[in-house]
């Protein structure tokens, strides 16, 4: 498992681009300071979403731009190149002697400024290096307060259900060297932006959010892991969430009043849509091993990872997934989740999952 | 057969009537009817008079599985988006006629409003019945949203993606899926069924 750590930057939205020409961007690059500074100075507003995985940086626009230079490679210790990779994404190749990166940005002309610390030929570094984090997994139980979730013929409640697991799988991963969090350690009410707000904030290396299903097909059994879908998240929906908001009318007078939805909220999706895109790839093999390891154990039958626009796995910067571990709408499921062999055993399997794929370098 | 044709066109029909009393655009200003008008206005446009069907095809949620299953209908054959798109999710609200598939929404949940705009996203305005009765499960949830995401896109060429609301409200989400902006379609739940069309 790649240490994944992103930065979000909100550069600026101003609806959406739909130039066909990229966006040039000029990079200038300094390393006559202590650390090593890049300017990126855009040709247009964009917005652009900054992260980091061992060996580069990775800055993604929302539009297509080109850099000018295209590329560029550097004699220092801290940086050595930089290019191009695709047409939207400029990356920065870091070298033996990078610590870390702080950005900030500026306005009129849009400017985004990585300031890249580290060390130069034994010299300190200019930024005391984070200290080792501490590997955090975030497990959020589903559902929770006056939201019961689905519940069960028998009366079993998704909230109970999601805690109770999350709690066993907390303690297991523990007992394994991992610092856990849980979102919710009690029965309550849990926005589902907060949910993800509290993985971020702990900078979590993997968010698992568990869940029980439920469906009018009473035969509907077994387990399945989904990550989120890139249909819904495309760069033509992304750039329509610019637009939307901007365009968008309620069919009622009173509706505008009570929209859940902030007048911003297009600039919330574009950022955090742009957060999960960097993971999917992670968060698609956290869902494969854990699928295969949940398919093994149940024996139920053998389900693939599927993919939805999961409403609170949009807002996260690690690899993230959602875990419905079984229909507690079936009478015969929801029996086997009131056995606590039966849960140390979903349990388990996922925690040998999560240890597989944390384990990868 | 014929029957069936037949109850399928008044459904269509009466879809139609009413569709052809709507708009295209969301009105700005003006409170929506709190429920479908209960009878079949009685001015339909003249250009409407001369009406053949076209074959279009629903998506249900499956009997056996997880998935989605495909049935054929027969529509009133108009040509704006808007008329279409109503008489479809008419359609789709009477349910499946075939045992592989089970009804798209919950019992009792009616369309109030359905609008095309003319960058391809089309707003399905139901009644709370859409939420109220649903069974809190994410799998049942997925095939109710793509079952109406799916059927709009694949049947009316003008509607790419689909905004879900709720008694003329936006929803962030109807439980689990993110409905803050409209969907496109996820044809992978049909499986190797795909749309005829």
């Amino acid at each position: 498992m790649k240490a994944m750590r992103s930065l979000l930057l909100a550069l600026f939205v101003g609806g959406a681009v739909f130039a066909a020409e990229p966006i040039p961007v000029k990079v200038s690059t300094d390393t006559s300071g202590a650390s090593t500074r890049v300017m990126l100075t855009f040709g247009k507003k964009v917005a652009c979403a900054v992260a980091e995985d061992p060996g580069h940086i990775k800055i993604t626009c929302d539009a297509a731009v080109a850099s000018d230079p295209p590329s560029g490679t550097l004699d220092d210790a801290i940086l050595k190149s930089f290019g191009m990779e695709g047409d939207r994404a400029l990356v920065l190749a870091t070298g033996r002697g990078y610590t870390r990166v702080d950005t900030f940005e500026l306005k009129n002309p849009t400017r985004l400024v990585l300031d890249l610390s580290g060390t130069r030929a034994g010299k300190a570094a200019t930024a005391p290096a984070a200290a080792p984090a501490a590997r955090v997994i975030v497990l959020d139980p589903g559902h929770g307060g006056v939201e019961p979730g689905a519940i069960g013929p028998s009366g079993v409640q998704e909230k109970d259900l999601t805690l109770d697991l999350a709690r066993r799988l907390k303690a297991l991963l523990e007992k394994q060297g991992t610092t856990v969090v849980l979102t919710r350690d009690d029965d309550r009410v849990l926005p589902l932006d907060d949910r993800t707000a509290i993985a971020n904030r702990n900078r979590a290396i993997l968010f698992i959010s568990i869940h029980l299903n439920a469906s009018k097909r009473k035969t509907a059994v077994g387990a399945e892991t989904y990550f989120l879908s890139t249909s819904a998240t495309d760069a033509e929906a992304r750039t329509l969430a610019g637009l939307e908001n901007k365009a968008y009318e309620p069919p009622e007078a009173g509706a505008a009043a009570t929209s859940a939805n902030p007048p911003d909220h297009g600039l919330e999706l574009i950022l955090w849509d742009l957060a999960q895109n960097s993971f999917l790839a992670e968060s698609s093999r956290l869902a494969e091993a854990i699928q295969t390891e949940l398919n093994a154990m149940t024996g139920v039958r053998d389900r693939g990872v599927r993919q939805a626009p999961f409403r609170v796995l949009m807002g996260a910067t690690m690899p993230a997934i959602l875990v419905e571990a079984g229909f507690i709408s079936n009478p015969e499921e929801e029996k086997r989740f009131k056995d606590d062999a039966y849960k140390d055993k979903i349990v388990e399997a996922i925690a040998r999952a999560v240890s597989a794929v944390a384990a990868k370098p | 057969m014929t029957r069936a044709i037949g109850a399928a066109l008044a459904v269509a029909l009466a879809a139609f009537s009413q569709a052809c009393g709507g708009r295209t655009t969301p009105p700005a200003a003006e409170p929506v009817p709190a429920s479908p008008p209960a009878t079949v206005a009685a001015d339909a446009p003249a250009d409407a008079a001369p009406m053949s069907s076209a074959s279009v095809t629903l998506y249900f949620p499956s009997a056996s599985d997880d998935g989605l299953v495909v049935e054929s209908r027969e529509i009133v054959d108009t040509k704006r988006p808007a008329d279409r798109g109503a008489q479809i999710i008419a359609a789709l609200l009477t349910g499946p006629t075939n045992a592989a598939g089970l009804p798209a929404v919950p019992p009792g949940t009616t369309l109030r409003h359905l609008w095309v705009r003319e960058d391809g996203t089309a707003y399905a305005d139901f009644s709370e019945e859409l939420t109220a009765g649903l069974t809190g499960g994410s799998a049942d949830e997925i095939r109710t949203v793509y079952a109406i995401v799916d059927s709009l896109t694949a049947n009316v060429p003008a509607i790419q993606r689909v905004g879900i609301l709720i008694a003329g409200r936006e929803n962030e989400t109807l439980g689990h899926l993110d409905l803050r902006r409209p969907l496109p379609p996820d044809l992978s739940l049909a499986g190797h069924a795909k749309p005829t069309e």
